[in-house]
């Protein structure tokens, strides 16, 4: 007996046995991510197809729990911070609390921070770590570069954990940075338990209302091209300098 | 009206209706976000024994939201029936949850007693109502209603085909639609929650759903559940529309944070009925969910549950052919676990199947709930039980373009086999002549969405 | 949400007929206002159509260049239509005329004097596949399973393109047209085309100019030339067998066509056509073409093939060229403006397909792979130096910025040891990664030499293209002439 079994996307594959346009069937199930032309046995789906299920929700889950490493941040000299957030469980039941930088938290960036920089970058794990591991590594020096070739200058990055997107506000109230970029982790999908958002806003302040900030979302290496994301960025921010706004009153 | 309450020389007190139906419920992450929920296991059921000593009157006498601050409680106060509530008003909520139960008590006369009820003294009993409770109360309710079919009848379960797309792509949303149909699903409507909210994209979805229904002669209603705005432009504009969709919530001030308001409602209600496809008298599709008053803080500091109910009030107003609570929509912080996701569900469909709404659930979860399909699957086979309406259809319950878990194709499929449920007749008849379906069993064809693929 | 309209003209010029038509192409944003920004053109609509004039001729062997610019602006005049207000489109001299003495000056003269980004293009090949697309084949294709052929019959050729689900599979040219015998009612031979002379060699047919033909032997050589162009088309005889007739082929083999359109000028006699009863019918023209349009209706008619009529017949060229010849590139691009528009760079093609990371490919094989790519350039691509060439990259669905960032350097140190005159480098990239390409290579490039980099259009080795001015917010327009196909 051969004792490794390898499942690749193609094992996973299920598929109707006899349908009645071969070629068509190919066809529709190429017009959609959805998960069709899967097959069944009764009213139940196959063994294969349920498996992947769980195991796409597994990933999500992981996702969830899961921590950004050390080695991760220091590849980038970002140093750490949390939110009021306390612990997982609270951090999900509470967004409030992520909203909000603790004590130490505010302490340590005025500490560390170049204050009123022109562009504040901030990341945060928010509800997938997963996505920041994947991604910050293309997006993160591709934004770099494309605040180089935009003539826009960065302040000092740091990364937060336990954050929601207001934050921004509070880092804003703090630093006040002409624009923020915050590359935060998006609750876990089943397609992509590791995709990012970029929310940029123009002088965030407490009580910025959501559509004031622009954002780009679904960055995962099968979503949002990670490099493409970050080099659209700078062009972003800079618009957002120029018209003195963000979100839906920035023009395009 | 009684405030304090002693259980075994512990004394509780409460200072109002308002926190006393809050701190009555089942333990919600949403009561506990808003900070409105009870201290302890105790204080919950002090609170639960208080409620069921209040009477109905206690109840519209001193209301959560006052109507002069808002249009949704005056709709709700002026929809009762005088002489019924005149009759029952001295009924304490004990005796309201042990009429329902009753074995004399059936569907006319809960058809009855609901004309005396409000949406607060709905929400108040059932927070005493265990989850059998609810499941069996609302499992004498059967809500008939007509679009271009019927669906409602006893023994039917209808689904949704849900079939989005994440980019709104016509043969997209084709494909899946395809797969939704060879399973039996799609008797309730074929719905689609558009990416893009503008009328060009809605007329362009409702036109292929529309197309598709005529060439195939299927049995169902079409509906593109964008802003009810949007839609509005879109029928204007000469889109073929059966239902018009609007998500609702239980306050006026949720209700503005959500773009409509009574009168908006009522306009698009007139255009619905002069210029929707469809001949019926039913032509709305509504979706709730508890937590969106919390969400865009218009809670008024109100639980969840009796939001909930309130804007069971509102829909009614408009005879909807569908309702549904997406009850497990909206996060963690609002549902936490899998416990809370099935309470709330069994709550909303005893809630809006008392307001005599024609009530559906989508069975779901995001990935950041304590979760997963296990728990919707006794969820769905429960809401069977209790003779749910409809429920969601998705390809495997994964919908890649709203990003969170519901029921299946396979789901209903299944439900049906095993409660020996069926679709709504006509449309069953119409998997019949497809070769879908035999004896409400589906056929070796089933399940092969290319069965409707043409070129 | 982003709309925006651009105008498009084509002009087609023609063995025996010219045209003109002015189109409104619609943009829109078509992703959603979370993705980065991607445009598409979603409709498109045509506000004015010239009459179909003769092509002017100073003899046969030229064009009458001032008769034909003369008439353009008296067009451009009456559709009220500024030369720069002309975003895109594309001229094109097609049949017979392309091989007239003075018709690649005149092409670029035409495309030079449209308006701001209109293209030049010959070729019976890019003839048969514009004609393709305005006669709704290509669409058809998209709808149906099998092929969709459309033969574009006009005075001289008879331009065939077969498309399947939306893909070109390849185009044939046959030496079949109304205008290869021009005659009188009489029968006297007034022009004998040298393009069908060895055909009728072939059949053992000898006419000669100013001679007689009497209605018979037309009937027969029109009916022998129908039979012929059904045979080769259903794949009763090869190509091999009908080498006489074969103008040009991108294929060697027929495929098994289902859906078949005529359009042309042919195409447009077919429709109501009825049967040619003596010499003054046929000659109504002054050629063969009313005799040959009805054979053809009726021998194709016996074939197994569905015969789908055209969407446009006689103006299917020109339509495809001013509506459907320009496509938008990605709109996360970076390109230098100073250096637009850029017209007919020819196309080198370098393929990273598979390649997911830098663990696939050492920096060493990557080097070498393109400094090799860049030499091969160097020796074929020799007529411009200031912009030798585009650079296509295909594949990379997933380039990580390490692999970005490699790809820059090497692609800067090659192209600055190889071209150190040129002016500017363009890369086309097939996935959306143009704008962090673009950036790596401007920080490497600084002011030396000027950067355009595009994605997300299609291009491949021996494809010419151009490419337009900036469209706001970030995208350019670009026309492929495709040459080959895969």
């Amino acid at each position: 007996m051969d004792k490794n079994v390898v499942y690749t996307d193609q094992t996973w594959q299920t598929r109707i046995s006899a349908p009645r346009h071969k070629q068509g069937l190919w066809e529709l199930v190429k017009a959609t991510p959805a998960r069709i032309g899967v097959g069944r046995t009764h009213t139940r789906p196959l063994t294969k197809t349920m498996l992947k299920l769980q195991y796409d929700h597994a990933q999500a889950i992981d996702a969830v729990r899961s921590e950004v490493s050390r080695e991760c941040l220091q590849a980038f000299d970002l140093f750490s911070v949390d939110t009021c957030f306390q612990d997982k469980e609270t951090y999900l039941k509470r967004p409030d609390r992520g909203r909000v930088l603790s004590n130490d938290a505010v302490k340590t960036i005025k500490e560390k921070c170049l204050s009123r920089p022109q562009v504040q970058i901030v990341v945060s794990d928010g509800l997938s770590a997963k996505a920041i591991e994947t991604n910050l590594k293309d997006v993160y020096p591709a934004l770099l570069d494309s605040l180089e070739a935009s003539g826009l200058k960065p302040g000092t990055p740091f990364f937060v954990r336990g954050g929601r997107v207001a934050c921004m506000d509070h880092i804003g109230e703090i630093l006040k940075p002409e624009v923020l970029v915050l590359l935060i982790g998006e609750r876990p999908g089943l397609a992509s338990a590791h995709s990012m958002s970029a929310y940029m806003c123009y002088q965030p302040r407490q009580g910025t209302i959501e559509s004031d900030r622009t954002v780009i979302s679904n960055i995962h290496p099968n979503g949002t091209p990670p490099i493409e994301a970050g080099a659209h960025i700078g062009t972003v921010l800079k618009k957002m300098i120029e018209q003195q706004a963000s979100g839906v009153r920035l023009q395009w | 009206m009684k405030t304090t309450i002693t259980l075994l020389n512990k004394t509780y007190q409460f200072n109002n209706v308002k926190e006393l139906l809050a701190k009555a419920n089942e333990e919600k992450s949403g009561d506990q976000l808003a900070g409105i929920q009870a201290k302890d296991a105790e204080e919950r059921l002090a609170a639960r024994h208080l409620l069921a000593e209040l009477t109905l009157s206690d109840i519209r006498e001193h209301p959560v939201i006052p109507p002069e601050e808002d249009e949704v409680s005056r709709l709700i106060d002026e929809a009762v029936d005088e002489k019924v509530y005149q009759i029952i008003r001295n009924w304490s909520l004990a005796e309201l949850r042990e009429y329902l139960l009753s074995s004399q008590v059936t569907g006319k006369e809960i058809d009855w007693i609901r004309n005396g009820l409000t949406s607060e003294m709905i929400a108040a009993v059932t927070k005493i109502m265990s989850n059998m409770d609810l499941i069996q109360a609302a499992g004498k309710i059967a809500v008939e209603t007509h679009c271009r079919h019927t669906i409602g009848q006893k023994g039917v379960l209808a689904g949704r085909a849900q079939p989005n797309h994440p980019t709104d792509d016509l043969n997209g949303i084709k494909a899946s639609m395809y797969e939704a149909l060879s399973y039996g699903v799609g008797d309730a409507v074929i719905g689609v929650n558009p990416v893009d909210d503008t009328p060009d994209n809605i007329k362009k979805i409702l036109t292929m759903i529309k197309e598709e229904i005529e060439k195939w002669k299927i049995p169902t209603q079409n509906c593109v559940l964008g802003h009810v705005t949007t839609q509005m432009r879109a029928i204007t504009e000469g889109a073929p529309a059966d239902l018009m969709f609007q998500s609702l919530a239980g306050t006026e001030a949720a209700n503005e944070a959500f773009g409509i308001r009574i009168d908006l409602l009522d306009e698009a209600n007139e255009l619905i009925h002069k210029a929707g496809t469809a001949k019926g008298p039913n032509r709305w599709y509504f979706e709730t969910g508890q937590g969106s008053e919390l969400s865009s803080s218009a809670h008024h500091g109100v639980d969840q549950v009796t939001l909930e109910a309130r804007c069971y009030g509102l829909a009614r107003k408009y005879k909807p052919f569908i309702v549904n609570t997406v009850v497990g929509f909206i996060g963690p912080e609002y549902l936490y676990d899998s416990k809370q996701v099935i309470r709330a569900a069994l709550e909303d469909h005893f809630m809006g199947k008392m307001h005599g709404l024609p009530m559906g659930v989508d069975v779901c979860y995001t990935n950041h709930m304590k979760a997963d399909q296990n728990d919707m699957e006794n969820l769905a086979l429960l809401l069977g039980t209790a003779g749910v309406n409809f429920l969601i259809g998705v390809p495997m319950a994964d919908d890649c373009m709203l990003n969170y878990q519901s029921t299946s194709y396979h789901d209903i499929a299944s439900v049906r086999e095993i409660l020996g449920l069926r679709p709504a007749p006509d449309f069953e008849s119409w998997l019949e002549q497809m070769g879908i379906m035999n004896n409400g069993r589906l056929t070796e064809m089933a399940g092969d969405p290319s069965l409707f693929y043409t070129v | 949400m982003h709309e925006d309209w651009i105008t498009s003209a084509g002009i087609d010029v023609g063995t025996s007929t010219t045209k003109l038509i002015i189109s409104r192409l619609k943009i829109n944003r078509v992703s959603g206002s979370f993705a980065l920004p991607r445009f598409d053109i979603v409709d498109r609509k045509i506000v004015y159509r010239s009459p179909i004039i003769h092509t002017p001729l100073k003899n046969r062997e030229e064009i009458d260049v001032e008769t034909l610019s003369g008439w353009l602006s008296d067009q451009y005049q009456n559709a009220g239509i500024q030369l720069q207000d002309i975003q895109s489109g594309a001229v094109i001299i097609t049949g017979e005329t392309a091989i007239k003495k003075n018709a690649e000056t005149i092409l670029h003269h035409l495309a030079d004097h449209s308006g701001k980004f209109v293209v030049a293009m010959a070729g019976a090949h890019l003839e048969g596949i514009l004609a393709g697309k305005g006669s709704g084949a290509l669409e058809r294709s998209r709808q149906v399973a099998g092929v969709v052929a459309n033969v574009d019959i006009g005075g001289g050729t008879a331009n065939t393109v077969f498309f399947k689900r939306g893909q070109v599979l390849g185009t044939v040219t046959f030496h079949a047209g109304g205008r290869l015998i021009e005659l009188d009612d009489t029968g006297m031979i007034h022009h004998l085309s040298p393009s069908i002379q060895p055909w009728l060699r072939h059949h053992n047919i000898h006419l000669t100019n100013g001679s007689r033909i009497d209605f018979p032997l037309l009937e027969h050589i029109t009916g022998q030339l129908s039979q012929d162009l059904t045979d080769v088309l259903t794949g009763q005889k090869s190509l091999d067998q009908l080498k006489p007739l074969l103008h040009s082929t991108t294929v060697d083999n027929i495929p098994d066509i289902q859906d078949i359109i005529i359009s042309g000028g042919i195409g447009s006699l077919w429709q109501n056509i009825k049967q040619p009863a003596n010499l003054r019918d046929v000659a109504i023209y002054k050629d063969m073409g009313p005799l040959l349009a009805y054979q053809l209706k009726q021998i194709l008619r016996q074939s197994t093939f569905q015969i789908i009529p055209p969407l446009f017949s006689s103006r299917a060229t020109v339509i495809g060229a001013g509506m459907q010849s320009t496509e938008l590139s990605g709109s996360t691009i970076y390109v230098d403006p100073s250096i637009l528009p850029v017209r007919n760079v020819p196309v080198l093609s370098i393929d990273l397909t598979g390649i997911t990371g830098t663990d696939d490919l050492s920096q060493q094989q990557l080097k070498t792979l393109i400094h090799e790519k860049m030499l091969t350039g160097k020796k074929i691509f020799t007529e411009n130096e200031q912009i030798p060439f585009a650079l296509s990259i295909q594949g990379l669905e997933h380039c990580s910025y390490r692999f970005n960032k490699n790809l820059a350097h090497t692609l800067h140190r090659s192209y600055r040891t190889l071209f150190p005159d040129a002016e500017a480098l363009i890369t086309v990239c097939q996935f959306d990664m143009a704008k962090a390409l673009g950036h790596s290579l401007k920080l490497l490039a600084k002011d030396d030499y000027k950067i355009a980099c595009i994605d997300q259009i299609d291009v491949k080795h021996g494809d010419y293209l151009d490419m337009g001015e900036i469209i706001p917010p970030s995208m350019v327009p670009v026309v492929i002439k495709t040459l080959a196909f895969s």
